[in-house]
């Protein structure tokens, strides 16, 4: 029997996560459009900004303030602060001097750097699951009264907004500022931008920090509707993040977007209708066959091997 | 506490590798083997504190057959790799008998080294029914198996007649085992089980699972797992407006299912040993640990300090240290100590084990239920 | 020049506190229900602020502390000597390997029980590293799923010894043979891919594989795992202290010892060395073969090799394969000397310790991996304090030794012929 509103529900809670997960491969596609290499760090940089803004709210809530949607701003704006500053500082010290090396080299860089911010949270901060306080709660209900009902809750809501103002402000900074166009210059010829001018040094810590802010705000959202965070929540939601980046196709913002939903309902349906211990093998394999058959990714343009 | 417990690991570690020790004369040496580093130190620091109290207690009151006991302790951070290691640095060290392992999957191999080298080991933790079903003579246990508290929370889910159950557990040995026991149990009892489903431990989004429970229309939920999980899965079915009973086992009774589920945990049900430590007959004793500066609430401290008592028993009912006749008392005996009268059965298991079901509040008490 | 520079390095200071700060400088901590944040003690903001001003003072006076770095490694008398010739360089290897296998075969008479059991574990690591090494090293692919071979040669024996009696002399060679088979198939489709998303991908089959182990619960047992794999015997001798095999005699009565339960260990400490000693000869040979030398090719320059007729397939493919083959040899000793084998002990994080002693040991050397395997796996074990900072140190390690030493602690040297420049 197939029920609509089961469906539904499915559908909307594969699309929170998704668009969660596009937040997060924003970062890994824009670093990959412009330098070419996988920036396995990148999800304990989301880890980080979920840690950061937790120990922000629960900081404020000691102070007894107020009005939540300040409380929650002010953490989300810390989050990116200490984000972005990680991003800046992941890049400064183990990828800026392996650059231009053999490719493998900057890779391993980036999984001793991933292990390396792990680590450093989970002696900071232990081991142990720590419980996130749900700030946003209620939504609305439809459905038949006897039938399921599908749940539409305030923080669903949240997330799509969240996600669509910053998609939006990426794609406007991306194509309008004068930053933005300059990474668009980078991406497509480095060596001809530095030729006329453009500071590339700044232009790809730029990237790293605006990858790294969006992964804060993934952090802060996920974080609350979750429920908890762990020193190891950042490495698989990278890997997803990256599945999803790589799915849209790696060095396409709309194409991370597009991965990053496509992953969440693919996610949500096999444990909807099939099971939940098959979920992981089932982005994976996506992953797999994705690269297997259209390596450029849905909206990914072939790359031409230059000799 | 925690740097010199590690640093005498190291010691014990470090002279085991360096020599072959023999036992002096007139000590009776007693492994302990357990976490001290590694993500579940914090249960190993219980199994420790109740085996080092009861050596002391026992040595106060004149040791065994007026030798004393002498305390070897060893790290197995619960990776059956060291733990393997761990044993072999017990029989090295001349050591007879074995106070651990604390997880089940140390327990496994590292047991087959202790019955193969005639060393008896008592664990105070490890719940999987594999380990002694392997027809081994001198591997001893002072908990009750999975394979018990599964059907102790089913006898009273049956009692509770609920319309459709659903299952869930988190693939892990522990989780799984004991799901898949209240599985069975009630499918015997002809309650209509909807749903057994394994979830990956350590995953976070649980909504399409409890959109699946919300639409199979369960009214009982019963999780194999340990908390993070649970708790997560508490909080979102409460935002998501699932009304149905939850239930779990030992692994999610603590106060991290609060930590993390918030309002969301009053009125889950958990099976527990009893609180031995609130007992009468144990007050003394739970005096003498907090003197130390310790606390005896944790569920393994009294287990390993049983475990401890048994072979003390042991040995003195046999009247010899050889492991093998001491397995033949323990087999025969009733003994007395913190968690109650035990004996054990030919396995090797306890005759009895109670559990007790639980109800869990959001301010992290718990209250029998009948 | 000092101005700008002080700009710079109050910036990065101001960084290093943003990004230690929060997260050192508070703990999260339940008091009864709630969630408050507390102050960590006063040594810990001490350290915090003392790295803030390290990175300050190293930052002003960056190109000085350079300068006398740089000055400090030319003053090395081994830095600037000339590459050793290179039959010498040959025969001091050599030297060196034989040394090391002469020192492993007296260990277990001299060293206690549990340090034997130790080297055995050690050997094993010694084998997957070098195996690895292949993989990565030579080759050049990033294989991060490398632990699946390893599962699938200790399942392989767990599986076979459960079902059908199946001994581990027989099981040996299935196991590495099953291991290379999946290494095979696994990596005919993906070796297309361009090196960083064919790591991805293995990382992606690595845990797919743990998974599936993990979820077919009637076939592989899941998470309880399969135990009671039995040991090696010794041309149908057992060592334990009674048979348990029908047919089989047992050691110490044939040869009318007294039962010594030591005998099992460095019986099983022998041939793992055994076998890891034919891992280091048979890829030595492989190196100085034409595959091995095709192998460096495609790592050095995947287009110029392409172009003098080498098939990409084809030799990525034998690495990957000869990896996996090993990788199953290894995986059929750990299931035989651990006795049970469960998917926990095959996880990403053992995959990133390999990979970590490959790294560390110099991409390609194979002393070096044998060095870097001994020091990973006995370091963590004598200093146990440390042990909860063992994988920080390793993802410091690794970061470090690619922005230093991308070539390792002892790099390969390869054979070369080099025409002198007319002056």
């Amino acid at each position: 029997m197939f029920d609509e509103f089961y469906f539904l529900q499915q559908l909307i809670n594969g699309l929170t996560v998704g668009s969660a997960y596009a937040l997060i491969a924003i970062g890994y596609t824009m670093v990959y459009g412009i330098i070419g290499m996988i920036n396995f760090a990148h999800g304990e940089i989301y880890m980080i900004g979920a840690y950061t803004s937790l120990i922000v709210i629960t900081g404020l809530a000691a102070l007894n303030p107020v009005w939540l949607p300040l409380v929650l701003l002010v953490a989300l704006i810390c989050a990116m602060i200490v984000s972005s500053s990680m991003g800046w500082a992941v890049e400064r010290v183990a990828y800026r001097p392996v650059r231009g090396q053999h490719r493998l080299i900057p890779l391993i860089s980036a999984i001793g750097m991933s292990i390396f911010l792990q680590n450093y949270v989970h002696l900071a901060q232990g081991s142990r699951n720590i419980g996130f306080p749900s700030l946003i709660d209620g939504g609305f209900t439809f459905g038949t009264s006897e039938g399921f009902q599908t749940t539409i809750s305030n923080m669903q809501l949240t997330i799509f907004a969240t996600t669509l103002v910053c998609m939006t402000l990426l794609s406007l900074f991306i194509s309008r500022s004068k930053t933005g166009r300059a990474c668009r210059a980078v991406s497509q010829d480095r060596k001809m931008s530095s030729l006329l001018g453009i500071d590339t040094n700044r232009i790809i810590a730029a990237t790293f920090v605006i990858g790294a802010a969006l992964a804060a705000v993934a952090g802060l959202l996920l974080g609350m509707y979750y429920g908890s965070i762990d020193p190891l929540f950042g490495f698989i939601a990278g890997l997803k993040a990256f599945t999803a980046a790589v799915l849209g196709g790696i060095g396409s913002i709309p194409g991370a977007m597009l991965g990053g939903l496509i992953l969440g309902v693919a996610e949500s349906f096999t444990a909807g209708y099939l099971s939940s211990e098959y979920k992981d093998v089932v982005s994976f394999s996506l992953l797999i066959l994705i690269l297997l058959f259209r390596p450029t990714g849905l909206l990914g343009k072939p790359e031409v091997e230059k000799i | 506490m925690k740097t010199s417990m590690s640093k005498l690991a190291a010691g014990a570690g470090l002279t085991a590798a360096l020599m072959t020790a023999g036992p002096a004369a007139a000590e009776i040496r007693i492994g302990i083997a357990g976490p001290v580093t590694g993500p579940v130190a914090q249960y190993g620091d219980m199994q420790f504190s109740g085996a080092r109290m009861a050596i002391e207690r026992i040595n106060a009151n004149g040791g065994v057959m007026g030798e004393e006991l002498v305390a070897v302790e060893q790290d197995d951070a619960c990776d059956p790799k060291q733990a393997v290691t761990v044993a072999n640095n017990m029989v090295n060290e001349g050591v007879r008998f074995v106070v651990g392992h604390l997880c089940s999957s140390s327990m496994q191999p590292a047991s087959d080294i202790y019955e193969d080298e005639g060393i008896l080991a008592v664990t105070p933790a490890a719940t999987n029914p594999a380990i002694t079903e392997r027809g081994y003579e001198l591997i001893f246990r002072t908990i009750g198996l999975d394979s018990m508290q599964g059907p102790a929370a089913a006898d009273y889910i049956i009692d509770q007649k609920p319309d459709r159950v659903a299952v869930v557990h988190d693939k892990q040995q522990y989780g799984e085992g004991i799901a898949s026991a209240v599985r069975d149990n009630l499918k015997d009892a002809g309650i209509n089980v909807v749903m057994y489903e394994g979830i990956t431990a350590g995953q976070k989004d649980f909504s399409s699972l409890v959109t699946k429970l919300k639409q199979a229309n369960v009214d009982f939920v019963y999780y194999g797992g340990y908390h993070p999980e649970l708790g997560l899965i508490l909080r979102q079915a409460d935002q998501a407006g699932l009304d149905a009973q939850f239930m779990g086992p030992e692994g999610v009774g603590n106060e991290g299912i609060t930590n993390i589920a918030g309002e969301a945990a009053e009125g889950l049900l958990v099976t527990l040993p009893p609180s031995f430590d609130e007992q009468e007959e144990n007050q003394a004793l739970v005096k003498a640990f907090e003197e130390k500066g310790e606390d005896p609430s944790g569920p393994f401290v009294l287990t390993s300090y049983a475990a401890v008592e048994v072979i003390a028993e042991g040995i003195r009912q046999a009247e010899s240290e050889d492991p093998f006749e001491v397995s033949e008392a323990l087999r025969q005996g009733t003994f007395g100590t913190p968690i109650g009268d035990i004996s054990f059965d030919q396995k090797g298991d306890l005759e009895s084990f109670d559990f007790v079901v639980y109800e869990w509040h959001s301010d992290n008490s718990k209250t029998p239920v009948e | 020049m000092v101005a700008r520079n002080f700009g710079h390095a109050l910036f990065c200071a101001m960084i290093t506190l943003i990004i230690s700060y929060p997260i050192v400088g508070f703990d999260l901590v339940f008091t009864g229900l709630s969630l408050e944040l507390q102050q960590v003690e006063a040594g810990t903001i001490a350290g915090i602020l003392l790295a803030v001003a390290a990175v300050f003072v190293f930052q002003l006076f960056r190109p000085a502390i350079m300068g006398t770095l740089a000055r400090l490694v030319g003053l090395n008398p081994l830095a600037n000597r000339p590459p050793m010739e290179q039959n010498k360089r040959l025969k001091l290897e050599r030297g060196a390997l034989t040394i090391i296998v002469l020192l492993a075969l007296i260990w277990p008479f001299m060293a206690s029980r549990g340090a034997v059991d130790l080297a055995t574990l050690v050997l094993i690591y010694v084998i997957l590293a070098l195996g690895l090494n292949v993989v990565v090293g030579l080759a050049g692919l990033l294989d991060l799923g490398y632990v699946a071979f390893y599962a699938v040669g200790a399942y392989t024996f767990g599986l076979l010894s459960q079902y059908l009696g199946v001994s581990f002399w027989v099981a040996l060679p299935l196991g590495a043979l099953l291991a290379a088979l999946f290494g095979f198939v696994l990596g005919f489709p993906v070796l297309r891919l361009r090196g960083d998303y064919l790591a991805i991908v293995t990382l992606g089959f690595g845990e797919i594989i743990r998974i599936v182990l993990n979820n077919l619960t009637s076939i592989t047992g899941g998470p309880n795992g399969i135990g009671g794999i039995p040991d090696p015997t010794l041309f149908g001798m057992e060592f334990g202290r009674r048979v348990k095999e029908e047919g089989n005699a047992s050691f110490h009565e044939v040869f009318n010892l007294p039962y010594e339960s030591v005998h099992k260990v460095i019986f099983l400490y022998l041939i793992t060395l055994v076998l890891a000693v034919f891992t280091l000869v048979v890829i030595r040979r492989l190196i100085r073969m034409p595959v091995g030398r095709s192998w460096e090719a495609l790592r050095e320059d995947e287009i110029a090799a392409r172009s003098l007729g080498l098939s990409r397939t084809a030799v990525k493919l034998s690495a990957f394969t000869i990896g996996a083959f090993f990788a199953g040899f290894a995986g059929t000793i750990f299931a035989s000397k651990q006795g049970f084998i469960s998917p926990e002990s095959f996880v990403f994080l053992e995959s990133a310790i390999i990979l970590a002693i490959v790294v560390l040991g110099g991409m390609g050397s194979q002393i070096g991996v044998i060095l870097a395997a001994i020091a990973v796996t006995i370091l963590p074990e004598l200093a146990r304090e440390f042990s909860e900072y063992r994988m920080l140190i390793f993802g410091a390690a690794m970061v470090m030794m690619m922005v230093w030493r991308p070539q390792g602690l002892l790099p390969m040297r390869r054979i070369h012929v080099q025409l002198n420049r007319l002056e």
